[in-house]
């Protein structure tokens, strides 16, 4: 499992996903749609696939003495890498709001989304529709990527469209919650986003597995 | 002794099909794979490798059927092709470093020792290589995991005349060492000069197969040279 992951990150990756992961630091940014830092990570992640088709990486995979389904399990680890990374400087981002930062009025006074527990769970989210979406639609060819990513970009913005207006219908201001506000609304969101995309990747990563045994390269 | 044996390989497309394909690959020894193009010949070496899915057939390396014991099969093969390029912006260094960690067999000192005998830099990038140096390249990868068996789709295409003659010069010189090599090619002239035996393929179906001296005892008239003989077959077999 180790081999594969480091063949994907040191042959197949490209330079741009690793450095996209900083746009998790966006859940810094004030009267800005944090979310779009969930998108610009993935937008990273697409540059390492459309690397992947150019550099022939599936077919090589494929000869390496492993079998067809650790070729999927290196994708999807290599892609779960990269969220995971990107999602663990959007939660120091979360805690500094939360905590030093929960007073500071350009936070106090944003009209967009709160970067909270909701805002990480929503992240979870945008990633798991990642993988189910575009992850899981690269596998049915293996060189078709503009389509599914499409479909996610119009699938990721329709989620942030909704997160963004959620807080502003009545009786769901807690969604916008600061500090310790809502906290066990807020824990149970992230929990979900975080049930959301684990069930969303395994599913496709199964799926992946079958499509790409029964695909002739 | 044939260490691969295909046997009834059938593979099904809209406007093609491989009949019944049946061959064999003995040990230390080359054997060219010709036909002209869109024959089959890499419909049936892609079957071999598992990278497509015959709709039957039988496929064993050294007794061992392939689709249960894939995985323990590729550590013991190597395959080239001409016309691709594995991660062009990579250094031979980079690409190596990776690879050598999926097999239990690598051995340093054989891939320093190819190294030279092939005249390649490990510091240069896939994309800096000469089309007889990419070739190259996947030998050594192959060599250096110790690889019984060499399966090559047109390593020769698209190389001048030189660059050929030193690859097949390098087939010969390693066959010596132990390995066997299956190659594919339409050019005949490098069949005539470095393999032992020929599997002669035509519209998805093998026409024969037989040690080279044999095959072509067997199909030349009056004196033809191979290369003659076989353009005769394809000309008599598109005439019906």
């Amino acid at each position: 499992m180790g081999n594969i992951l480091l063949k994907e990150m040191k042959l197949s990756a490209s330079g741009l996903s690793y450095v996209f992961v900083l746009f998790g630091l966006m859940f810094l940014l004030p009267g800005y749609p944090v979310l779009c830092g969930a998108f610009f990570t993935t937008l990273g992640i697409y540059q390492s696939f459309q690397n992947a088709r150019e550099t022939n990486d599936i077919m090589f995979s494929a000869l390496l003495p492993i079998a067809k389904k650790d070729v999927v399990k290196g994708k999807y680890l290599f892609v779960c890498f990269i969220e995971m990374c990107s999602i663990l400087l959007m939660m120091a981002a979360v805690l500094l709001r939360m905590t030093v930062l929960v007073d500071s009025p350009i936070y106090r006074n944003n009209a967009l989304m709160n970067a909270n527990g909701f805002a990480l769970g929503l992240a979870f989210v945008i990633y798991g529709l990642f993988n189910a979406i575009f992850v899981g639609g690269f596998f049915k060819t293996i060189y078709k990527i503009g389509r599914p990513f499409i479909v996610f970009i119009i699938v990721n913005f329709a989620v942030i469209g909704t997160g963004e207006a959620l807080h502003h219908f009545p009786g769901l201001s807690g969604l916008n919650a600061f500090g310790t506000e809502q906290f066990w609304l807020q824990t149970g969101l992230m929990t979900s986003g975080i049930i959301t995309y684990v069930v969303l990747t395994y599913r496709s990563f199964k799926q992946s597995c079958f499509r790409f045994e029964r695909i002739d390269l | 002794m044939s260490i691969v044996e295909i046997k009834n390989l059938n593979k099904g497309y809209p406007a093609f099909n491989l009949k019944e394909v049946s061959f064999g690959i003995n040990e230390g020894e080359i054997t060219g794979f010709i036909g002209r193009n869109g024959a089959g010949k890499t419909t049936a070496i892609k079957s071999m490798l598992n990278l497509i899915h015959p709709d039957s057939g039988d496929i064993r390396y050294f007794g061992k059927p392939l689709a249960e014991n894939e995985t323990e099969i590729k550590k013991s093969i190597g395959y080239s092709t001409g016309s691709i390029a594995w991660y062009p912006r990579k250094t031979i260094k980079d690409i190596v470093e990776v690879v050598k960690k999926f097999y239990d067999t690598w051995d340093d000192d054989a891939y320093i020792r190819y190294l030279k005998m092939f005249g390649l830099d490990e510091n240069k990038k896939a994309l800096e290589l000469s089309e007889g140096m990419k070739v190259k390249c996947n030998l050594l990868l192959a060599l250096s995991h110790n690889a019984k068996v060499l399966i090559l789709d047109e390593p020769t295409s698209g190389l001048d005349p030189f660059s050929r003659d030193e690859l097949l010069e390098l087939f010969i010189r390693l066959k010596k060492e132990g390995v066997a090599f299956f190659f594919s090619t339409h050019i005949i002239s490098d069949i005539e000069k470095c393999a032992d035996n020929i599997v002669y393929i035509s519209k998805g179906e093998i026409i024969s197969e037989l040690p080279k001296e044999e095959f072509i005892q067997r199909f030349s008239e009056k004196g033809e040279s191979l290369e003659d003989a076989i353009l005769r077959m394809e000309r008599e077999a598109s005439n019906g």
